[in-house]
């Protein structure tokens, strides 16, 4: 390469030499060390710019210099004339850097032109505007003009050079592909070169530039002001959604600015959205992220704007189109760096939009749809984060829920509610339930719309019981240091992401929770125990207890209700207690139980009033509701009605029995016939209260009592479902124990329930056994009016033999020694035998009559669903004494019939 | 006209060839009025045909110019 260097030297001085001014009256030596400097000079120079800034092609240099020659002089002559000279220069092959020189003529050609000219070729341009329309006059009349010897190929170049699209595909070259492929080379090679093509482009772009009022320069200053939402001169905002933008731009200038609006416009709608204050901590929280977002949204503004500066600090004022085409910051840039900004925007405006009829769980699940459903996973994740922020206080309230029990939500977003409690009093469900039950069942309420997709149902449902758990203990249980010590020892931190060690905390929790209140109720508040003395001594599981209880009190209950006082029946149970096992049972069940009288009507005799009560207070009464004691009162009442039966009926049996042996012997055989029918209908009786006695302690109540203990003592047994098992045997037992069974057909359900039959069929046995006693005492008369006459007729004969003339004397004159006064006894007797048809007559029709009864009873118990009630009529009726009648039968089709009709009507 | 010669004749060629490619970019710089007398333009030519940076020569060219008008100026200033 010296070689090269050398000639480049020598070029170089020559060049000086030539243009070298000499100075007259210089020494020689000075004028030679000047032109040494500039030969220095020069040469630094040139060696530090080695490589053009334009692209090394012959016909970009060529269209310039054409451009030139066009603009400059009025008729395409030189144009022509140039265009003759650049084909001939063309098909020369010696020299390779044509197109160099060219651009070094072009660039020397305007001296007019400023001192520097930018590699970005400039345009003369003057009067932009009226330009254009010249350029179009020339291109429509040069091929006219264009001379016959022109070839083809030069008509086509000069047109190409002015085709409006600027860059066009490279004319093959007679000089051959070689050179060609050494410029491509460098094309790849040199990044320089590259960034040459787009200064050509700008270059290019720029001559079609019609200049814009306001100027881009202006529009890109006020741009960032825009961008902030805040008002600028060109670019003022109208009311809060709109932005006015000048009239005087060209259209693709307003399509511009309408997309930069849009970021603008959301920016300010956000911007008013988050400094509003209504909503909750979740649309509080929603402001604050949103607030995040705006602000990095604004650090790409002050970007922007930083960029703008620049550019617009470096721009030259004198330049087409201000010289905005070189900074590098255009309107059309800023649409691009804005655009992702735009598409947060877009979606935060469409949350803030969606977020104003929404609350609570409904915002979250909002976002959680954008973030798990949408299809860009840009809006997915921008969702997402988001999320992180907005659920905070969600997670706050969360947490303050399942580690303090405690509702912390001052606008009701969480998805568990504070009932009021006037509220729940004037529900229709409210039955009047009261104390700890209400703070159980009806102090929370789960809102099921309110729970954030974010949580599963079943999640949601056990985040509710860990809550109201709490509550309950440190409430209802009074245990609020356990709840504390607790909250203390397991609170974290919950926030969103995470969701599997969320379940796998809030499961663990709620482990410990409900562990804790089974603990507190079993041997805190005795539950299970209660539960046991209430099966003791309301079901009557206490069977010595009972059976001394009714023993003491049948004599007092026989009297009318109004005259049972409570000290009486209260010192009756402390006996029956003290008699029985019921002593060695612990003092605080024995205190619950009380002996009162219910509400007493007219007529009533203290059987019907008496009943015994087992007293629950709170926090028992969650399990052992109000409903519950009123359902075990029926079911005390029941089963004390039968055993009254029980125990009057064998109180009767015993009498005859022993009666018997002695008093009921007599001679007369109607009286013993009856006595036989009677003592059959009393065994039937006596058979049918067994059976129903076992019934219902064995089968029911047994068989209900241990699928609650089963239910109770299960593994990770929760008070809910205590309270649904304890539900559930009561309600089995009231069903199975005929208590609650209502008839299939709804228009007699008051007539023909299990409880209505069988209280009939109770009515007959105390009347039948009335009916018994009264034959007794019959029979009782009787024997002693045989007896009086045997002691008469003993006596007279002790006198007729003593004496010897009284035989005769009738019997039923004598007078024993019991009766003295003969008178009254006379019509007694006669009574007496009067007396003893009615009797006989009434047990047989009381006899009749429940015969009949049982059998209706029966023939309903038969058709019943339940397996255990079939049982129970197929014990009693073991061998088919009784025919089981389905009576009903009739009346239904006539009741179906009534309703068919009606309906038709 | 494709150069078609002997490489005899290849030398002689070539400086015909020289001397036309000179003519026409001296037209050409007429044409665009580039005040460059013909020797100038010669040596500008080897100049770029060794490498040198068009745009870098135009400016020393337009530099040199420049000096060269100064001078001449002062030395007017000077006689007057």
């Amino acid at each position: 390469m010296s070689s090269r260097d050398q000639r480049v030297h020598k070029g170089i001085s020559s060049l000086v030499a030539r243009l070298h001014v000499d100075i007259p009256g210089e020494d020689p030596e000075s004028a030679e060390e000047r032109q040494n400097n500039a030969i220095d000079f020069v040469t630094e120079l040139l060696q530090s710019s080695k490589t053009p800034a334009v692209v090394a092609d012959v016909n970009q240099a060529s269209d310039l210099i054409k451009k030139r020659l066009i603009q400059t002089n009025a008729s395409p002559e030189k144009a022509l004339r140039f265009s003759q000279l650049y084909s001939r220069l063309l098909s020369i092959p010696v020299i390779s850097q044509k197109w160099a020189v060219l651009y070094l003529l072009y660039q020397l050609g305007d001296q007019q032109q400023p001192s520097y000219v930018p590699p970005a070729l400039t345009s003369p341009f003057k009067s932009p505007i009226k330009r254009p329309e010249k350029r179009k006059l020339e291109q429509r009349l040069t091929p006219q003009h264009s001379p016959p010897q022109s070839s083809r190929r030069d008509i086509n170049e000069f047109e190409e050079a002015f085709a409006p699209e600027g860059l066009r595909r490279l004319p093959e070259r007679p000089g051959g592909q070689k050179d060609r492929k050494a410029e491509d080379e460098a094309f790849n090679k040199n990044p320089a070169t590259q960034r040459g093509i787009v200064t050509l482009k700008t270059a290019l772009l720029a001559e079609n530039y019609v200049e814009i009022d306001p100027p881009e320069s202006a529009l890109l200053r006020d741009l960032p002001f825009t961008l902030q939402g805040l008002s600028s001169t060109n670019l003022p905002f109208g009311t809060t959604k709109t932005l006015k933008i000048p009239p005087t731009l060209p259209v693709p200038i307003v399509s511009i600015l309408h997309t930069l609006a849009e970021p603008s416009l959301l920016y300010r709608g956000l911007a008013s959205f988050v400094k509003s204050a209504d909503g909750g901590l979740l649309g509080q929280s929603l402001r604050a992220a949103i607030g995040g977002e705006l602000r990095s949204y604004l650090g790409l503004v002050a970007i922007l704007e930083g960029q703008i500066r620049r550019a617009l600090s470096s721009l030259d004022e004198n330049e087409p189109r201000g010289g905005i085409g070189k900074a590098g910051v255009t309107l059309k840039r800023c649409v691009v760096w804005t655009r992702e900004a735009t598409m947060g925007l877009r979606l935060m405006s469409l949350i803030s939009e969606e977020s104003k009829s929404k609350r609570g769980g409904q915002l979250i699940s909002l976002i959680h749809g954008f973030s798990s459903s949408h299809g860009d996973p840009m809006v997915g994740a921008f969702a997402e984060r988001l999320l992180v922020h907005v659920t905070r206080p969600f997670y706050d309230m969360l947490r303050h829920w399942i580690y303090d029990g405690e509702l912390s939500d001052p606008y009701h977003e969480f998805f568990v509610s504070e009932q009021d409690p006037n509220a729940v009093t004037e529900a229709p469900e409210g039955k009047g339930r009261g104390g700890a039950s209400s703070v159980w069942e009806d102090k929370y309420k789960l809102d099921e719309d309110m729970v954030p997709s974010i949580i599963t149902q079943d999640f949601a449902q056990k985040v509710f019981l860990i809550g109201k758990s709490l509550n309950f203990i440190r409430y209802g249980c009074g245990d609020s240091q356990w709840v504390e010590k607790y909250s203390k020892a397991a609170s974290k931190e919950l926030r969103y992401g995470d969701t599997e060690t969320l379940e796998t905390w809030i499961d663990e929790a709620y482990k410990t929770t409900m562990a804790r209140l089974i603990h507190l109720m079993a041997e805190k508040f005795h539950l299970f125990e209660h539960l046991k003395a209430l099966k003791n001594y309301i079901l009557l599981g206490q069977g010595d207890f009972i059976a001394l209880l009714m023993e003491s009190l049948s004599s007092n209950l026989d009297r009318p209700a109004g005259a049972q006082y409570r000290h009486t029946l209260t010192a009756q149970l402390e006996h029956a207690i003290r008699g029985s096992n019921a002593q060695y049972d612990s003092p605080e069940v024995l205190r619950r139980l009380d002996a009162r009288m219910l509400q007493l009507s007219h007529g009533d005799i203290g059987w019907d009033c008496f009943t015994l009560e087992y007293k629950i207070d709170a926090p028992v009464d969650v399990v052992v509701t109000d409903w519950g004691n009123r359902q075990y009162l029926k079911v005390f009442n029941f089963l004390w009605r039968i055993k009254r039966v029980e125990f009057a009926l064998s109180l009767t049996w015993r009498k005859c029995m022993t009666g018997a042996r002695g008093v009921l012997q007599g001679e007369d055989d109607s009286v013993a016939q009856a006595w036989k029918l009677t003592r059959g209908v009393l065994a039937e009786m006596i058979h049918f209260i067994g059976q129903l006695q076992y019934y219902i302690l064995f089968e029911v109540i047994e068989s209900s009592w241990d699928e609650l203990q089963t239910a109770i003592h299960r593994e990770g047994c929760t008070l809910d479902d205590l309270i649904k098992a304890h539900t559930k045997y009561l309600n089995a037992i009231t069903h199975k124990g005929l208590l609650g069974a209502k008839k299939k057909y709804h228009g007699e359900v008051d007539e023909n329930t299990f409880m209505v039959q069988l209280g009939e069929v109770l009515r007959l046995m105390l009347s039948y056994r009335d009916a018994v006693d009264g034959l007794y005492s019959y029979s009782v008369a009787e024997f002693t009016r045989r007896q009086g006459a045997d002691l008469r007729s003993e006596a007279q004969s002790r006198r007729e033999d003593d004496e010897g003339h009284l035989i005769n004397t009738p019997r039923s004159t004598r007078r024993g020694p019991r009766h003295v006064d003969s008178t009254p006894a006379q019509p007694a007797d006669e009574g007496i035998s009067d007396e003893f048809p009615v009797l006989r007559e009434r047990l047989q029709g009381l006899g009749g009559h429940f015969k009949s009864r049982v059998c209706l009873l029966l023939g309903d118990l038969a058709y019943q669903p339940d397996v255990d009630m079939r049982f129970l009529g197929v014990v009693m009726n073991f061998n088919d004494v009784y025919q089981p009648v389905r009576k009903k039968h009739k009346s239904k089709e006539t009741v179906r019939a009534a309703v068919t009709a009606a309906a038709k009507s | 006209m494709p150069p078609e010669y002997d490489a005899r004749q290849d030398k002689q060629a070539r400086a015909a060839q020289a001397k036309q490619v000179v003519d026409i970019f001296l037209e050409i710089s007429t044409l665009l009025n580039s005040e460059l007398d013909r020797e100038t333009l010669s040596v500008c030519i080897s100049l770029i045909e060794n490498g040198i940076n068009p745009e870098a020569l135009a400016g020393v060219v337009r530099e040199l110019r420049k000096e060269g008008e100064e001078i001449k100026k002062e030395i007017r200033g000077g006689q007057e």
